[in-house]
């Protein structure tokens, strides 16, 4: 929502300044207070925002080495070249993006189910919004230590698919295998946040008007043709919401993947980006091409950003 | 609208079709009702199914706590534990080492998460008061600029905040875990989006009563704002008591370190054991479950605070 207000109001803007520029009195020194209200934030910002991503581009344009004496020098795009060579970032890249791909579309899919069903129940609904919820409350820390233990070779997740399969005693090495350690990942980070976007779902399928769907069913429309032509489409703005913020989260994670690894997981398989500039940071300390490694994980950012946008604006609708 | 259509049909003359159609709604009224029966439980079972998979590693964390690590990797897991078996919290308590840092991380952990709270209230508040109820010029630009710093993800400038934090020689210190923190665009934004509908005759007749600009804020701005202060409150402790890769870079020594640390240290450890594991995740998740508890209200509502409409 955020996103589609900038170059509207940027245009505003301007309009708004030169209006202003010649106000006095009371209304001046109003506007003192106000600018005295914002500065302490505005300040933050510019020291612990927009410097590190300007400094990030800097950086990345320079080989630079963390607690080393020599001075950095300026290699211009060498370190993104480097990195685009480099089987290591290109098996982080994906393994970012098969991660992202297999969340946020079972996220979306599935919180999307889930909230429509709770939205049709007419009891418990305050029951499943709280129990759905919960995981996103708990750190992604505790959350993949518990998933650790259930994904043992013992553990719960064995016996459970075990049963359902009728399958006794066979381990599904769910962190041992390359592939299954990516779908444990995967499977953990769902379980944390499909609560989370099921409750911006039902928040969605709450602000549609009942009027709209009782006129529908005066039309003769069933339970799915309603489904089909009235929630889903005017459901669209909260879903591409919901897309985008699953979605920039997922390209995120870190601390599941780092937990697994930790605990003795494989780590090519779930080296995402986020982890792999850990390590370049903090164990090889070089920040140089660390630097290059996030602004190419902010492009990937902004591009599937721009992405959902594009695909999801060939018809808004008003209601 | 069916009681209509029955009296319609009563009421006309019994001829062969009428019959016919009465016949033929009736069955297709009772098709529809099994079917709907069919979906009405099919719903149900989803939605048991669905919270029953959510909260069972839940149950699985509590009920693992309080077992020797031999009965967490039975087959089958036992749901309810023989007793409580205290050594894991003790375990998890004393360290492998018998250091006793776990109790020192809390502490760093509350310690940080609360200083963040309370300075990302104040200062987004006051912000986002400033933004929302004063006319002055690039009013608009401030705030565009403060909604594009959501754009820059916290990995991406990692680095860059790192090297400030060393410069300024913060490393391995609480300045150095609270500093990046201080203040959230995302809390300007709630806290602006809460004051557009405060009512401008309130601060006026304030104003004429010889109350200051500061004067407003404390006495009538924060007290009025505990709903949207309680959300951005909550989720801010809770994103801080969360926080892993900030940590991982600024806390050095074990003293410095939090709670998303030692559990990652202790799970990595040789000597420990399930028990123990669950019981450090429990200590770690009790806190934060009492508060969503009591307070879901607000937890629930800063999750919808980017759908602009009220939930």
């Amino acid at each position: 929502m955020g996103l589609r207000l900038i170059p509207v109001s940027f245009f505003t803007l301007i309009g708004d300044m030169k209006g202003r520029l010649f106000s006095s009195g009371i209304e001046h020194k109003k506007a003192r207070w106000g600018w005295i209200f914002i500065i302490p934030s505005l300040v933050f910002f510019s020291l612990f925002s927009f410097y590190p991503i300007l400094n990030a581009l800097y950086t990345s344009l320079f080989r630079k080495k963390l607690l080393s004496l020599a001075p950095p020098r300026f290699i211009g795009f060498d370190n993104y070249v480097y990195l685009l060579q480099s089987p290591d970032f290109w098996n982080s890249i994906r393994a970012t993006v098969v991660f992202t791909l297999g969340t946020f579309v079972p996220i979306v899919v599935f919180s999307l189910m889930l909230a429509l069903f709770i939205m049709s129940r007419k009891r418990f609904q305050k029951f499943f919004q709280m129990a759905y919820y919960s995981p996103a409350v708990l750190s992604s820390v505790v959350v993949a230590a518990i998933w650790l233990l259930m994904l043992d070779p013992r553990g719960l997740a064995n016996q459970w698919v075990n049963f359902i399969l009728n399958t006794p005693g066979i381990d599904h090495k769910w962190l041992a295998n390359s592939t299954m350690v990516q779908i444990s990942t995967m499977m953990v980070y769902f379980w944390k946040y499909v609560g989370y976007f099921t409750i911006i779902f039902l928040v969605g399928l709450g602000s549609i008007p009942k009027s709209i769907h009782e006129a529908a069913r005066t039309d003769g429309a069933t339970g799915w043709t309603d489904f089909l032509y009235i929630t889903l489409p005017l459901l669209k703005p909260t879903t591409v919401l919901v897309s985008i913020m699953s979605m920039l989260q997922c390209l995120k994670t870190f601390s599941t993947q780092y937990l697994f690894t930790q605990g003795g997981a494989p780590m090519e398989p779930i080296n995402v980006i986020t982890l792999n500039l850990y390590y370049t940071t903090i164990r090889d300390r070089n920040i140089g091409l660390a630097s290059a490694m996030s602004i190419i994980l902010f492009c990937m950012m902004l591009f599937f950003t721009w992405l959902q946008f594009k695909t999801s604006r060939s018809e808004e609708v008003h209601y | 609208m069916a009681a209509v259509q029955n009296v319609q049909i009563r009421g006309s003359p019994l001829l062969k079709r009428d019959l016919a159609v009465a016949k033929y709604r009736k069955r297709t009224k009772k098709w529809i009702s099994t079917q709907s029966l069919i979906i009405d439980i099919f719903i149900w079972a989803f939605l048991i199914i669905a919270a029953a998979y959510i909260l069972a590693p839940f149950v699985f964390m509590f009920t693992a706590s309080a077992m020797p690590a031999g009965d967490i990797t039975k087959m089958p897991y036992r749901w309810i534990p023989k007793g409580f078996y205290w050594q894991n919290y003790w375990q998890g308590i004393r360290g492998n080492d018998g250091s006793f840092i776990y109790l020192r991380n809390i502490l760093n952990s509350l310690i940080v998460a609360s200083a963040v709270t309370a300075t990302t209230v104040f200062l987004s508040a006051l912000a986002g008061f400033g933004l929302a109820k004063y006319q002055f010029k690039g009013r608009h630009l401030v705030f565009m600029m403060i909604l594009a710093t959501l754009m820059i993800p916290f990995e991406v400038i990692m680095i860059p905040l790192y090297l400030i934090i060393m410069k300024l020689g913060f490393q391995d210190s609480y300045l150095g875990l609270i500093t990046p923190f201080l203040v959230s665009a995302f809390g300007i934004f709630l806290m602006r989006q809460y004051f557009l509908s405060f009512p401008d005759a309130m601060l006026d007749a304030a104003r004429i009563d010889g109350a200051s600009e500061p004067m407003i804020f404390r006495k009538i701005i924060l007290p009025n704002s505990i709903p949207a202060i309680a959300t951005l409150a909550i989720l801010t402790f809770k994103s801080q008591w969360d926080n892993l890769l900030w940590p991982l870079l600024v806390a050095q020594t074990e003293e410095m370190k939090t709670i998303p640390l030692y559990i990652v240290r202790f799970t990595a450890e040789k000597h420990t054991d399930e028990g123990a594991m669950m019981a450090v995740a429990a200590i770690a998740s009790i806190p934060i479950l009492i508060l969503f508890l009591i307070l879901s209200k607000y937890f629930i509502g800063g999750a919808v605070v980017f759908t602009g409409k009220k939930g």
